[in-house]
């Protein structure tokens, strides 16, 4: 069987696993695991073919049986999208027992030889340590982050939304772009919401990340001066939001930001400016509308931010400027530099440089941030699109979505939004993974 | 004339420091004083956070009046679970990932340091249903396993960063004595790298106990509900009847995790600035 076994062995591979190495190597344990492998997969052959045509027609609407019967479409989706994992891993499996058979077949012809059954166990054996050990994350990472990213993404496909269209009574469909349409087409409800949305999803991202930025920056700067004495305890104040949990302080400024009992509307009140208000005609009535007024709502989002964010920056800063290298500095004191034209053409130039990894992350932190928004204004106030769409004038993207998925259980709309927000992510994603030592030095 | 300008300017300087930490301060010290403040409601707050006639009452009404006690033994199952889940299934795979070669190394390298940009909220829909599926919903084992898989892709690359400065040769040679595999791992890798394990295991203990949006799309039923979801239900809409007991709450679990913060903290301050500058 020497002669050709490099052309015999994939052939017999390919018509049925393990063949080839059965018959023409005589390698028989590692031809028996993979032709019991390729059984096990005929035998289940029909459930999968079952479950993957489950995946496109999504069941049959049969009012007439009793709930617990009818066809679920939404674990039919899932159970095609597992049975479609399955498969693909098989088709795995099948080309690496060709491209196995091929090699091996070719070295048999060359030499003679064949890997023995020690050999062969002795490999598995090294391989498997590192396979069983990661097989507890993969399959953690595949059931909880990767399925959930895609079937999330086919879920925009279907009408899966209350009220007709939920399982397990009714069923769901495909239908296509439909719900894209709906929230592109213009003059729309839905769109004209969506659009504003992410019109306001974009300018809060920015404005967080800008005034946490400087705002932070600015810190780090007047703590960074040689005369100021007690910078340390400064420094300890200003850290003091980051290291209390940021939900417990949104709830509490949610509470100081309360127009009508909150201490700031009392403060103001104290000072009689609300009485000047209210001559004025800026104010209708004793309460002041922190809160309830959309500009004015979106202002203090944009404060509390600013009073939970800047610390992070504080410290990254502080951390960068003192690891600055002194002899620059020294070198441009003699040349004659004044203290701003240090700071302006030296200090500020390698901050931006190696803070904008930070501002970028940043930046894709806060177009999902869900707290920041929803423990302060859910959302509201309320308007006229607000009605049908569910849509407050400070939500962004991240609430819109959970409102849409938690409160009216419109689904597909939802994921419709998080397919939004896995576009707008993913060149972040992209940026992060290019700029890391391993891809740039080209080694993992 | 310099002198003076100097003065001046060291003047503004400290005023500005000092009404900004007032600011810092303010709402901080609000919530602390509204938690031993009597009255139940915002309304009757003073301005000043501080009470004349300081009282423990709104803690004794937190543990007889609400459930708080089983909120915060909820969280704290959640957290601890979280924790064992996280720090061992990362340092295994982060010890193969970084000891071993094997064909599909580079390739799920690669897909964890895309996955971990995605927040896992952003497939809750999907999570949800898959949990219903699996018959694993209104579970904590559910919540628990959404939580670690998602924590996996960053961790596991934090981890192996770190056990790739572990000198490989110290290793070898234990092997040459004929250790195995695990006993590298349990004898030599880890007692080596204890710090950044401490900090993995206080991470992943602090990281669910504000999570929003999960818990209360996987958590349905009243008795599982953590602590977030609990002090969120307890203010939202009613801030004027609960202001004082919700403080008295929201001190308790504060408390804990400005220690932590504050043992974490150089750590942290070092892992995020390597996260941005080296990496």
């Amino acid at each position: 069987m020497r002669k050709k076994a490099a052309v015999y062995t994939p052939a017999a591979s390919a018509f049925f696993m393990g063949l080839g190495q059965i018959v023409v190597l005589k390698q028989y344990l590692k031809g028996a695991l993979l032709a019991v492998l390729e059984i096990v997969f005929l035998l289940n052959a029909g459930t999968l073919f079952k479950a993957v045509r489950g995946l496109i027609t999504l069941g049959d609407p049969r009012p007439d049986l009793p709930v617990r019967l009818r066809d679920n479409s939404t674990f039919m989706m899932l159970d095609g999208l597992m049975a479609l994992v399955v498969v693909i891993f098989f088709i795995i499996f099948y080309a690496i027992n060709i491209v196995d058979a091929r090699k091996q077949g070719k070295l048999h012809e060359k030499t003679g030889e064949v890997q023995t059954t020690r050999q062969f166990l002795k490999n598995l054996g090294e391989k498997a340590f590192a396979y069983i050990g990661l097989s507890p994350a993969i399959a953690m990472i595949s059931f909880f982050v990767i399925i959930p990213l895609v079937y999330a993404v086919l879920l925009a496909f279907t009408n899966f939304s209350a009220p007709s269209h939920l399982p397990p009574n009714n069923t769901v469909d495909w239908v296509g772009l439909e719900t894209f349409r709906e929230m592109a087409s213009l003059g729309g409800q839905f769109s004209s919401a969506f659009l504003r949305t992410s019109i306001w999803t974009f300018q809060w991202a920015l404005l967080c990340t800008l005034t946490t930025y400087f705002g932070g920056l600015f810190i780090a700067l007047a703590l960074n001066e040689k005369k100021i004495r007690i910078a340390r305890v400064f420094r300890t104040i200003f850290i003091l939001p980051y290291a209390v949990p940021g939900a417990v302080m949104l709830f509490v400024w949610a509470n100081i930001l309360n127009g009508q009992f909150g201490p700031l509307t009392k403060i103001l009140r104290e000072l009689d400016a609300v009485e000047w208000l209210k001559n004025m005609g800026v104010l209708q009535s004793d309460a002041i509308p922190w809160l309830s007024d959309p500009t004015m709502a979106k202002i203090m989002l944009l404060l509390v931010n600013l009073w939970l964010g800047f610390p992070y920056f504080m410290m990254m800063i502080t951390g960068i400027m003192t690891s600055m290298p002194e002899d620059i500095f020294e070198a441009a004191t003699i040349d004659g530099a004044d203290k701003f034209q240090k700071f302006r053409y030296i200090t500020l130039p390698l901050l931006l440089y190696q803070t904008l990894p930070l501002m970028i992350l940043s930046f894709s932190y806060n177009m999902n941030n869900f707290g920041g928004v929803y423990f302060l204004t859910q959302g509201n106030p309320s308007d006229n699109l607000t009605t049908g769409t569910f849509a407050g004038s400070t939500d962004t993207l991240m609430t819109w979505m959970y409102k849409l998925a938690y409160d009216t259980r419109i689904y597909n709309k939802a994921s419709v939004i998080a397919i939004c927000m896995f576009v707008v992510i993913a060149p972040f994603a992209i940026y992060n993974f290019a700029r890391t030592k391993s891809f740039r030095e080209g080694e993992l | 004339m310099r002198k003076v300008l100097s003065i001046l300017n060291h003047v503004l300087t400290y005023t500005i420091l000092v009404v900004l930490s007032v600011m810092v301060l303010y709402p901080i010290a609000f919530a602390i004083g509204g938690a031993f403040s009597p009255g139940k409601s915002l309304a009757n707050l003073n301005i000043l956070p501080f009470p004349a006639n300081p009282t423990l009452d709104h803690f004794d009404d937190l543990f007889n009046r609400t459930n708080y006690i089983l909120w915060y033994r909820n969280t704290f199952t959640i957290a601890v679970a979280n924790t064992l889940v996280v720090v061992s299934v990362t340092l295994i795979s982060a010890y193969i990932f970084s000891r071993f070669r094997f064909k599909l190394k580079k390739p799920m390298l690669m897909s964890f340091l895309i996955l971990q940009m995605f927040p896992s909220v952003v497939g809750v829909i999907a999570i949800y249903v898959i949990l219903n599926r699996l018959a694993l919903s209104d579970s904590y084992l559910g919540l628990i396993l959404v939580y670690s898989a998602g924590a996996l892709p960053y961790n596991i690359w934090l981890i192996k960063g770190y056990f790739d400065t572990f000198p490989r040769s110290v290793d070898e040679a234990a092997r040459v004595d004929g250790a195995g595999n695990l006993t590298v791992f349990f004898r030599i890798v880890i007692p080596n790298t204890l710090p950044i394990i401490a900090f993995l295991g206080i991470t992943s203990f602090m990281a669910p106990w504000m999570d929003f949006i999960l818990p209360r799309f996987i958590l349905r039923s009243d008795s599982k509900k953590t602590l977030a979801v609990g002090l969120f239900e307890m203010i939202t809409g009613r801030s004027n009847d609960n202001f004082t007991m919700f403080a008295a709450g929201a001190l308790l679990v504060a408390v804990p995790f400005v220690i932590l913060f504050v043992i974490n903290q150089k750590y942290l301050v070092k892992v995020m600035a390597a996260g941005a500058v080296k990496e």
